[in-house]
């Protein structure tokens, strides 16, 4: 490629030479923000607005360190509330029995299993970005991993509640676990549901551990900052409440300073800090296909028509990453445009690749739902057949229709790349696909249930207020944890996202000089002699 | 790196897990002591009626047999209580004199009289309880197996007052269930308390604490303890 970039602007922001509006600029016409030039010559940037390292830590520390945006508290108010109700909720269950579900003799698991396929499975879209991203060297996976990881603890301590809850005797929960006690029983070590609280508990444990190691450097800077502002200011600065004698930065000093262990950022450090990560990668990796799988199991290793098929283990682990791909741009998007400068480090490019995943995905789920119905006809089973008959036709075809509108027919926008690169678009796909996927283990779970074999047997489900505020009030404990996490934490992983900037390439030669001409701009050693091209600038990391 | 932290605070991690360790070690160890059955339902000794039925006087210095009161113990699932008739056949004022002449025995043994005369119940308490989720034990299955009052009960006979012997836990029927030869005895000697308590003693100095005995003993009953949910739970 040897002309620049049509788009002046552009070409030139990108080659460092014009800095952008800061708190977001005007976006280019027909290539967004400038990372969506699909020439394969370029590669855009992953970070905007040429960020000088001491930018990024001061942007990052920043959501940490000042006041939230005005909105956040209301909000917080309203969704902590929700939590809240749904805590009430959960101890009026305890105290009556989950007779207070509407669930009967014949469908015996309804929204409580629901909900909680739901949220484990919203979490695997942190672990693929965490672990498999990683591996594959995906460097576009450093803007999003932060928070993507922590939607996954949370969406599994909101996965771990139903389980939980829904035994009845909820005081008798420990049986879950195969611990030694006066009874001399264990739990059925080939029954799945076993299988299951090993595969979340080390889901859990691992998605905490990765979460937390890869904070730690950035721990660090939060807690330098704060005594840095405490040594020249020995005397002054904000306090807790204007009444006490705490001042913030010195709990913020404390505090950040007990989780980040110690971190000195030596070479020592970092060096253990890279095996960790890569060893949690690798436990991580296997962990994306095996905890949605062993759900799987739950209903696949039954005789249930409707639960009991082979391809449900694949198909629940696509099914897992579509919706939580879905719900990391749920999030992202709002977040990205509420917060200042975040489109810096989110690009348009991040969204299009996560868009283009959820069609992948989205696909897989499709070519699933087809099968099950193929193989229910080519497996000439009666109850089988009419299982599925009754899925799409009977009493339950709302819910079977919801599932294919918002997970089969609505990520077919992302065909066309004007879909993938309107945010507004892939926010609105995203919530679609949320309550597709919500909808998906709804007819899986109830739609099997409400007619098994005998006629006489068939019920249908109606949920009580207790079911719907429940499951409200873990989308509130959801939003509310995630709402904290961008309050008191480092959203992005600030080492990470320096490395991806073009000054952290050996062959790169300053900040903002002017000679574009053919002097070699390329932060790619191997094309950096054969390009004036200054949308090169700032080409690292694939796409 | 800033110094926020004094030096000392190095031996945090290292005191952390220690005092982790130590403490999971004590909750694990106090709970396994204090909260389960062989603690806190072993020894368990309610406050009887009249000071209690001395099982020591009667059933061992006296050598009643078990079945003398407990009638239906080989032929119901319940080891029945005997009702005041029962204990009245030997208290009645006029069989006294025959059997005990101290003024103490006489007031000792005269709310049983005053329970006959007012045709009211004595109201002992019950010791050995299964919890409700457990089908009644069925006395009369595991006496004609061959297992004698002394395998649940201990040693009756040298009881002033009645008390739980055993834990009743799940895991200690479910020893038994899943290794019954160690508890079974010939069927004749099944009430016999104190003999059986001697053969065990003998048989614990055998060796193989009477397994081949005890599965002789098995065969010829045909017994075959259940160890699945249903066999008690329904």
């Amino acid at each position: 490629m040897s002309t620049i970039h049509p788009d002046q602007i552009t070409a030139e922001r990108l080659a460092g030479l014009t800095r952008g509006v800061q708190g977001g600029m005007a976006p280019a016409p027909g290539t967004g923000d400038g990372t969506l030039i699909d020439t394969p010559g370029v590669r855009p940037p992953l970070v905007l607005n040429s960020r000088s390292f001491k930018e990024v830590t001061d942007i990052i520390c920043g959501y940490a360190e000042n006041s939230p945006p005005r909105w956040w508290l209301p909000l917080f108010g309203l969704v902590s509330t929700v939590a809240g109700l749904g805590g009430a909720l959960i101890g009026y269950l305890v105290i009556t029995g989950i007779g207070a579900w509407g669930m009967n003799n014949q469908v015996d698991w309804a929204w409580d299993i629901t909900n909680f396929v739901f949220w484990i499975g919203i979490g695997h879209a942190g672990t693929l970005i965490s672990a498999i991203l990683c591996l594959l060297k995906q460097k576009w996976r450093t803007a999003v991993n932060r928070s993507a990881e922590a939607m996954t603890i949370f969406a599994v301590i909101c996965a771990a509640t139903f389980p939980g809850i829904h035994i009845g005797r909820q005081w008798m929960a420990w049986m879950l676990f195969p611990i030694p006690n006066a009874n001399a029983i264990w739990p059925n070590f080939r029954s799945p549901l076993l299988w299951d609280v090993f595969a979340v508990s080390t889901y859990g444990t691992v998605s905490a551990l990765f979460w937390f190691m890869g904070m730690i450097p950035d721990f660090a800077s939060l807690r330098d900052r704060a005594d840095r502002r405490l040594r020249a200011n020995p005397e002054g600065g904000a306090r807790l409440l204007p009444f006490l004698p705490v001042r913030i930065d010195r709990l913020r000093a404390l505090v950040y300073g007990f989780l980040a262990m110690g971190w000195r950022n030596s070479g020592r450090h970092w060096h253990r800090y890279e095996a960790a990560y890569l060893i949690l990668a690798g436990i991580s990796t296997p962990l994306v296909l095996s905890v949605h799988s062993i759900v799987s199991f739950d209903f696949a290793t039954s005789i249930l028509p409707g639960w009991h098929t082979t391809i449900f283990p694949p198909y629940f682990v696509a099914g897992a990453i579509f919706g939580g791909f879905a719900m990391v741009l749920f999030l992202l998007i709002p977040a990205r445009e509420l917060y200042p400068n975040m489109k810096d480090f989110i690009t348009l490019r991040h969204v299009e690749n996560m868009a283009k995943i959820i069609l992948v995905t989205g696909m897989m789920v499709g070519f699933a739902y087809s099968m099950e119905f193929f193989i229910a006809w080519y497996g000439a089973n009666e109850y089988e057949l009419y299982c599925f008959q009754n899925r799409a036709f009977g009493p339950y075809w709302w819910a079977y229709w919801t599932m294919i509108g918002c997970n089969v027919l609505s990520p077919q926008l992302f065909w066309f790349k004007a879909m993938r690169q309107k945010p507004l678009v892939v926010f609105i796909v995203s919530c679609a696909v949320t309550v597709g996927m919500w909808f998906e283990r709804f007819v899986i779970i109830v739609s099997s249930l409400h007619r098994t074999f005998l006629p006489g047997e068939w019920n249908m489900f109606h949920p009580t207020f207790v079911d719907v505020g429940i499951f409200v009030g873990s989308c509130g404990v959801f939003v509310t944890l995630f709402l904290l996490f961008m309050r008191f934490l480092p959203m992005f992983a600030m080492a990470e996202l320096k490395a991806v900037l073009p000054q952290a390439s050996p062959h790169w030669h300053g900040y903002g000089h002017g000679d574009h001409s053919d002097h070699g701009h390329g932060a790619n050693g191997h094309n950096g002699h054969d390009s004036h091209a200054p949308a090169r600038h700032s080409s690292r990391g694939a796409h | 790196m800033s110094l926020i932290f004094p030096k000392w605070l190095n031996l945090l991690p290292t005191a952390a897990a220690i005092g982790g360790l130590l403490g999971f070690t004590g909750v694990v160890g106090g709970f396994w002591y204090y909260a389960t059955p062989k603690f806190f339902k072993v020894g368990y000794m309610p406050k009887q009626p009249g000071g209690g039925f001395n099982h020591q006087i009667h059933a061992g210095k006296l050598g009643l047999d078990c079945r003398y009161c407990h009638t239906k113990v080989e032929k119901s699932a319940e080891a029945n209580i005997p009702n005041v008739a029962t204990c009245y056949g030997c208290h009645a004022d006029n069989r006294l004199a025959k059997l005990a002449t101290s003024e103490t025995h006489k007031e000792r043994t005269q709310f049983v009289r005053e329970a006959y005369a007012q045709n009211t119940s004595i109201e002992w308490r019950r010791v050995h309880k299964v919890p409700d989720y457990v089908r009644n034990f069925p006395h009369n299955i595991h006496i004609n197996a061959g297992v004698s009052c002394y395998s649940c009960h201990g040693q009756i006979t040298a009881m002033p007052v009645v008390f739980e012997a055993q834990p009743l836990s799940m895991s200690w029927c479910l020893d038994c269930h899943r290794n019954p030869e160690s508890q079974v005895v010939p069927r004749d000697k099944v009430t016999q308390l104190q003999w059986v308590q001697e053969e065990f003693a003998r048989r614990s100095a055998a060796g193989d604490n009477g397994v081949a005995e005890g599965k002789k003993l098995l065969d010829a009953v045909q017994a075959n303890p259940p160890q699945n949910c249903g066999a008690c739970h329904y």
